[in-house]
């Protein structure tokens, strides 16, 4: 999954600074969405995990039966669904952002390294990363998750897991290219250490790539931790994640389908605005990423 | 070009070796799968017998030697539950998976393909937008969502389509659609983009100048040289991605492939079958990327100098 | 093109009333089909179609009533000696006629067990018999040890349905030998006596039946039975509204409306002969103290969760009994009770702390399972216990880390040694699993109740026993679950009251195909 957002956008048109009306509004979506996720906890109507035995399966505002102020309805133990998609949200969100966190240290450390240590070190990290893309990564983690036991721990490693490859191949990339450059060449004669060199002048050079990255990867993210928990893999009940709230209410389908709906309207739209956001992000700052 | 060969089948039996090892560690590491397997109410002595029945009294190292004495030897053993020799179990479910698999390919060609083509040609207008926006928001769409929400809307909702298992071209309908959704945002996405470098080159505007019609110039010398790339692609990257559409898809609509059988056989420790069918997806995905590599690199000898 | 995928659709699906033959959608299909190894839900529902026990039972009735199947006759010829006439004529699937040495075979492959998942088995409820022995070519003797009140109980159980011996010990090496590995083929190409023959079967997948024309009983009436697995709720549902499936077993109560609501579909359910039940660990180190155990069993209330997630059709048991156990069944007795005043005035007695307390269930296996945990984690908490549920696919009960979880103790009998004596038996499953203590009083109740050959005397040890779990409890029955079957409107079928949980009874008299 991971090198595939890298392949799809390569690049493309040069400097395009103000965004086009898709991404406007993807933007005000994505920005709208992480707002909610903040706030989830003012904006909620209620508790994600208050349940009303006498209030289960109620639908949304408008049909018949509709429970007051439920909006999106009430789940099988008769929680508020608009209160647990909110919750679902700040949850999915936070495991993505500490997925790609993760996945930066590993993959910008290791890149780095290989960036600036030739050799058998360069080879080692770089049969690393052939090796993670060709592991169906997705697969695996689904039994790792599935026979170990899920848990949050094991859960964001792996999540953390599933992209560094990227970072790796960014960073090492762009350090090669820029140790190629008349003034890190210079740095170099001027006696400094690679972690000068590295700190003072490759780092900040780096961000800009990276950032799209990130923002891909989050996507990317979203997208694998709502597949384990959809399938019981991910967050355990009664915490709500998007996923693990589709995965949970899929039973109730043909009789409550908002139960499932409104999470899966989250995740679509998140992923969505995300994506695009990440593809404005790179037509800006003009990044080649390159394939290898 | 010999040596690049090497190292590529060096580089996948190091990562076989790495997902094999991995899955038995993993499947070790989850505890006794007697009681998942028998379940409930078993007596001390009775749980001993079978613990000893089923070898799992060995120590960890001599399951593992033994098990890779198995791989080496092509003994996958038997099904924890139903006693069967795992090969047998795993090949019964390898033609549904590919069929879904191949299904899912020609679906993808025959709607990326255009659909890049369109975007490259009329990037500046709003088809070219509409076709993109299109394609990201396919990439957006988790298949399980797409899944169930088709599974909802044509059968639950309209009565169309059936949902369970593969036995007409109906029952193919719904997880085609579902395995195919990001396989298609992805190809559609990157035949635009291949297609723009070819685009951009001399030799289109030299066909132009000879007065090729323009649908000529793009199909033929376009799409031509563009599909190269594209096709290398599918190889590359697909595998993977489609190994685990597979396992999601196949679950939702009891479809009888590997996927779903290597769920059930996770939910119920039957650690035999999962290895091996572990193992034999993950040959299959490493040895389609393999092939793609040597392939790739025998068609543009740059890379194999990159690379070695 | 929506027609044309109309018609595709359409043209897949069986023909259900012209051919007499029906799909099944079941929520789970077995890994194998031995019915003596075998005590899941998941098999007990395939068995009754293929094979026979030598004493069969009214199954229409719900008080025992004994009927000859492959025994035409039986009596006590000593007490602790039965000895049975067998029937004539009577044919397997595979063409071989049944003889004494068969039912021989098969009583001891049981009685006196080697193959390990076949000792298991026998010895929680086969344990007193020593043996079987031929008399001859059409009488055979079975040996009990000690007296045993419960003889057509216990001779019509499903694991020692009648198997063919040539066959079995033929299918692999010696065939003069029964080897394990016999064992495990059959449970892979089974052949019985029963009505309806397995044409084929592939593990957790489907299972297809067809007529067997030799039957020695009433021809059935189904010239073919597809069982297809589809373990997932919404799309059983789904594959019945289609026609896909003619009939779908465990309906959760949520669907029951949206099917009876349909012109084409019904549904049939019954309070089916299982407890599912809350256990909790005796041993735990934070829960030694019964007044913890008893608070948190007096902080549910089962009428609640009984209205909320079963619409009132489940049935709140006061003491692990069953009304199927005929004279044994002791309703007037009451050991589990909802009282929130006393769990709180126990907890604060015992000095509970907050302290958290798990509870452990599995993600789908019991229906409603997970609901029912989370609702009761609830009425915890507004008894003041600090509890959280804990999503495991994983059996707990022999954690010693596991404080409570929920658990089924199915009735695989018609007696409470059946039900409450498989599971809580002195050295049975849950003491052996290390969650359940008794004693030398323990054991000697259970005694009485278990062999005592008068029936008041086994009501009184039973009550004894009953008290015993009140004082220091491991066990509160939540329920009997209203297991429900959603079909076609015309398939004539239901659940039979005489039979154990989840049979598919499809033998004459049990279903019809009405024309449509």
């Amino acid at each position: 999954m991971a090198s595939l957002a890298d392949i799809v956008a390569r690049p493309r048109r040069k400097g395009h600074a103000t965004p086009d009306v898709v991404q406007k509004i993807a933007l005000a979506v994505a920005a709208l969405l992480i707002f909610a996720a903040l706030f989830a906890p003012l904006i909620a109507p209620f508790e994600p995990l208050q349940q009303s035995l006498l209030s289960r399966l109620r639908p949304p505002i408008g049909f018949d039966r509709y429970s007051p102020w439920h909006f999106a309805g009430t789940d099988e133990l008769g929680r508020d669904v608009l209160s647990r998609a909110l919750f679902g949200l700040r949850l999915t969100l936070t495991l993505a952002f500490a997925g790609a966190v993760i996945g930066l240290l590993i993959g910008g450390t290791l890149g780095l390294i290989a960036g600036l240590v030739s050799g058998w070190v360069e080879d080692t990290i770089m049969a690393l990363v052939d090796m993670q893309i060709a592991i169906p990564f997705t697969l695996v983690a689904l039994l790792v998750l599935s026979l170990l036991g899920s848990n949050i721990t094991v859960l964001v490693l792996v999540l953390g897991i599933a992209g560094w490859e990227q970072y790796a191949r960014i960073v090492r990339a762009e350090v090669r290219r820029l140790s190629a450059l008349p003034f890190i060449e210079a740095a170099w004669t001027a006696g400094a250490g690679p972690v000068y060199v590295a700190t003072r002048h490759v780092l900040p050079n780096l961000v800009s790539p990276l950032v799209v990255q990130f923002t891909l990867a989050l996507s990317n993210i979203v997208i694998l931790e709502s597949t384990l928990s959809f399938l019981g893999l991910g967050v355990q009940p009664p915490q709500p994640s998007l996923g693990s709230m589709v995965g949970l209410g899929r039973d109730y389908m043909p009789t409550a389908p908002w139960i499932v709906l409104t999470p899966a309207a989250l995740i679509v739209l998140l992923t969505f605005s995300v994506q695009i956001t990440g593809d404005w992000l790179r037509d800006r700052a003009d990044v080649r990423l390159r394939e290898r | 070009m010999i040596a690049y060969v090497l190292r590529v089948l060096a580089k996948s039996a190091v990562t076989l070796f790495a997902i094999v090892t991995v899955t038995f560690i993993a499947t070790r590491l989850s505890g006794n799968p007697i009681e998942t397997f028998l379940g409930e109410g078993l007596t001390t002595e009775g749980r001993e017998e079978l613990i000893r029945y089923f070898q799992l009294d060995r120590s960890l190292w001599e399951q593992y030697l033994a098990f890779l004495r198995g791989v080496l030897s092509g003994e996958f053993g038997l099904s924890f539950v139903d006693r069967r020799p795992v090969t047998q179990v795993v090949a019964e479910r390898l033609w549904p998976s590919a069929q879904l698999l191949l299904s899912s390919i020609a679906l993808t060609l025959a709607v990326s393909l255009p659909l890049g083509v369109l975007a490259a040609v009329y990037r500046k207008s709003w088809v070219g937008s509409a076709v993109m926006v299109v394609a990201f928001a396919g990439y957006a769409v988790p298949n399980f969502i797409l899944a169930i929400v088709m599974m909802l809307v044509f059968s639950y909702w309209l009565n169309w389509l059936p949902v369970v298992g593969n036995g007409s071209f109906a029952h193919f309908i719904m997880p085609t659609i579902a395995m195919s959704g990001v396989l298609i945002a992805a190809l559609t996405r990157f035949t635009r983009n291949a297609m723009l470098d070819v685009l951009g080159q001399d030799f289109i505007r030299t066909a132009r100048a000879k007065g090729l019609s323009e649908l000529r110039v793009v199909l033929r010398h376009g799409l031509g040289n563009a599909g190269v790339t594209v096709i290398s692609v599918i190889g590359l990257q697909f595998a993977g991605l489609a190994a685990a559409g597979s396992v999601v898809v196949e679950s939702i609509f009891s479809w009888p492939g590997i996927g779903q059988l290597l769920v059930n056989a996770a939910i119920i420790r039957d650690y035999p079958v999962l290895q091996f069918g572990v193992i034999a997806v993950a040959i299959a995905v490493v040895a389609i990327n393999a092939v793609t590599d040597i392939a790739y690199a025998l068609a543009d000898p740059r890379i194999r100098l990159a690379k070695a | 093109m929506i027609r044309l995928m109309l018609t595709t659709a359409l043209a897949a699906l069986p023909m259900a009333a012209v051919a007499q033959e029906i799909t099944v959608g079941a929520a789970n299909m077995a890994p194998y089909l031995d019915p003596g190894r075998d005590h899941s839900n998941v098999g007990s529902q395939f068995y009754y179609n293929s094979f026979d026990t030598l004493i069969d039972r009214d199954h229409t009735k719900l008080e025992p009533e004994w009927v000859p199947a492959l025994a035409t006759s039986w009596e006590l010829v000593e007490p602790t000696v039965m000895e049975l006439k067998l029937r004539d004529g009577v044919k397997f699937h595979n063409g071989d006629d049944m003889t004494a040495d068969d039912v021989v075979f098969s009583l001891n492959r049981m009685m006196q067990a080697t193959f390990p998942p076949y000792v298991v088995r026998a010895k929680d409820r086969l344990g007193n018999f020593t043996h079987a022995e031929k008399v001859d070519d059409h009488t055979v003797r079975i040996i009990a040890e000690r007296e045993e009140p419960l003889w057509e109980t216990l001779i019509s159980l499903q694991q020692i349905m009648i198997i063919p011996e040539d066959y079995t010990k033929a299918l692999t090496g010696d065939p003069d030998v029964a080897e394990d590995s016999d064992f495990e083929a059959f449970a892979m190409a089974p052949v019985g006596t029963g009505p309806y023959k397995i044409e084929s079967f592939q593990p957790g997948e489907r299972l297809v039946w067809t007529r067997f024309d030799d039957f020695w009983g009433e021809q059935a009436p189904l010239q073919k039975v597809n069982v297809v697995q589809i373990a997932e709720t919404a799309s059983r549902v789904t594959a019945l509204k289609t026609g896909e499936a003619d009939i779908v077993t465990n309906l959760a109560p949520d669907q029951l409306a949206l099917v009876d609501n349909d012109p084409n579909l019904k549904t049939e359910g019954s309070a089916t002969a299982l407890f599912h039940v809350m256990i909790m660990n005796q041993n735990h180190p934070k829960l030694q103290d019964p007044r913890i155990r008893k608070a948190m069993s007096l902080a549910i209330d089962r009428d609640a969760l009984n209205e909320a997630l079963w619409f009132g059709k489940a049935v709140v048991p006061s003491t692990h009994t069953m009304v199927e156990m005929g004279a044994l069944h002791q309703p007037d007795l009451v050991t589990f009770e909802y009282d929130p005043e006393q769990a709180r005035a126990l907890l604060a007695e015992a000095g509970y702390d907050g302290f958290e307390i798990t509870y452990d269930t599995a993600p789908t296996y019991y229906t409603n399972g997970l609901l029912a945990a989370q609702a009761i984690m609830e009425m915890w908490a507004a008894a003041g216990i600090n509890g959280k549920v804990q999503v495991k696919d994983k059996w707990s009960g022999n954690d010693p880390e596991m404080m409570a979880r929920n658990w089924s103790n199915p009735m695989y009998f018609a007696d409470p040694f059946g039900s409450f004596g498989v599971m809580w038996a002195p050295g049975g499953p849950s003491q052996s699993e290390g969650r359940f203590n008794t004693d030398e009083d323990y054991a000697e109740k259970w005694e009485r109740f278990r062999f005592s050959t008068d029936v008041e005397a086994r009501k009184a040890a039973y009550a004894e026993l009953m008290e015993r779990v009140k004082e220091d409890p491991a066990v509160l029955p939540l329920y009997r679950p209203f297991e429900s079957w959603g079909m076609q409107k015309n398939v004539n079928w239901a659940p039979m009251p005489g039979h154990i949980p989840y049979v598919l009874d499809f033998r004459a008299g049990s279903i019809s195909l009405a024309d449509s």
